[in-house]
């Protein structure tokens, strides 16, 4: 999303079985871990947001309050919501998705009966 | 503003009890219950058929249930609450030989409640044009001025009759984004019957389906995503 822009749904992959604002929290965070949404970004307000991507104003509400609570995103009355500026934050989110990344990882090599590094050698063998 | 004054404070917008219509002695609606919380976005879901136009009557006061209540913000509905609801019909016709602007003009005069203010805003999100005959209009033209009309009053409770029905993909996106922009502010009740999900699912925070003149089911839709549904599959499982 380029500053000033709104979110069109092309920017987020949903599966309706799943609680939407979940998935908005995930993806946004992912946006903001990569620097796709750099910080200090002022992201569309609850309204705009919902009117455009054609979701309930209160999974917006509730994505925007997650965020908030992981330190991610940051309101000042009368002005709106930004992406944080402190590096720790995103740092810290940067690192969650390490960890979800590698136990997805553990888990596929779980499964085939094999170790995270007898995984990561299999995949390289010719 | 304060159109909810009739209403018992923190009452749900819509609530059925019990309530049974016939028609030419067919059991059209059947000992149907189910209730809408105020500021909410609920789905009247069910196939052609299920009752559903004929449960829209009775909340808009066009037809009185032959028993069990229907009440709006905790009063009875009926002809007396017209100022409260804004009702989209289905199948609504607009006179043909008006064009939009003359249509609207009438409008404001006709309703108490109009907005001109919301009027003017609609008009440019839901991009009517003003000087168009709606006789040469296309069936989503039609639709999305059929919906700048519902919305452009301050009524506290909207109830839409199948909006999409024949609509083209980007009329019933705008469709879909006026009506996310109107209940923003938390204000505004919707009920939206519709047999096609597809452009309001992300939409609703309930849905009822109604089949056969009876609730078969009601959600709250996040709740039911927890479990891992979508109002998709939830809508399949009653109905297929």
């Amino acid at each position: 999303m380029p500053p000033g822009k709104n979110w069109t749904m092309e920017d987020f992959r949903l599966d309706p079985s799943r609680p939407l604002y979940e998935q908005f929290t995930e993806q946004i965070r992912t946006m903001i871990a990569k620097g796709e949404l750099e910080p200090g970004t002022r992201l569309p307000s609850v309204r705009e947001t919902a009117s455009s991507l054609r979701v309930n104003p209160t999974t917006v509400m509730k994505t925007y309050q997650e965020l908030e609570r992981q330190a991610l995103l940051v309101t000042y009355r009368g002005q709106g919501t930004f992406v944080t500026r402190e590096e720790a934050a995103i740092d810290r989110s940067r690192k969650e998705l390490a960890r979800t990344a590698v136990n997805q990882l553990k888990e596929t090599a779980k499964s085939l009966g094999l170790t995270p590094e007898q995984l990561w050698a299999l995949a390289l063998e010719e | 503003m304060g159109m909810t004054k009739l209403g018992r404070a923190g009452a749900p917008a819509i609530r059925c009890d019990k309530v049974e219509v016939s028609i030419k002695k067919k059991k059209v609606l059947n000992q149907v219950a189910f209730e809408v919380g105020a500021g909410c976005l609920a789905g009247l879901l069910g196939p052609n058929g299920a009752g559903k136009s004929t449960l829209l009557r009775l909340l808009t006061g066009l037809l009185p249930p032959d028993s069990g209540s229907v009440e709006l913000f905790g009063a009875p509905a009926g002809p007396d609450r017209l100022a409260e609801v804004s009702f989209l019909p289905d199948r609504g016709q607009l006179p043909v030989y008006l064009s939009a602007g003359e249509w609207l003009g009438f409008a404001a005069r006709l309703y108490p409640d109009w907005s001109r203010a919301r009027e003017r805003e609609l008009t440019a999100k839901l991009e009517v044009d003003p000087a168009r005959r709606i006789g040469s209009m296309s069936r989503g033209e039609e639709a999305r001025l059929q919906l700048l009309t519902c919305l452009s009053r301050e009524a506290p409770l909207l109830i839409l009759d199948e909006p999409f029905t024949g609509v083209d993909l980007l009329s019933r996106e705008r469709i879909a984004s006026a009506v996310v922009g109107e209940m923003a502010d938390g204000e505004r009740t919707f009920l939206i019957a519709t047999h096609d999900i597809r452009e309001m699912e992300h939409l609703f925070d309930s849905i009822v389906l109604l089949g056969d003149g009876t609730v078969k089911a009601a959600y709250e839709v996040e709740a039911l995503r927890e479990s891992g549904r979508s109002v998709e599959s939830c809508y399949r499982e009653v109905f297929a």
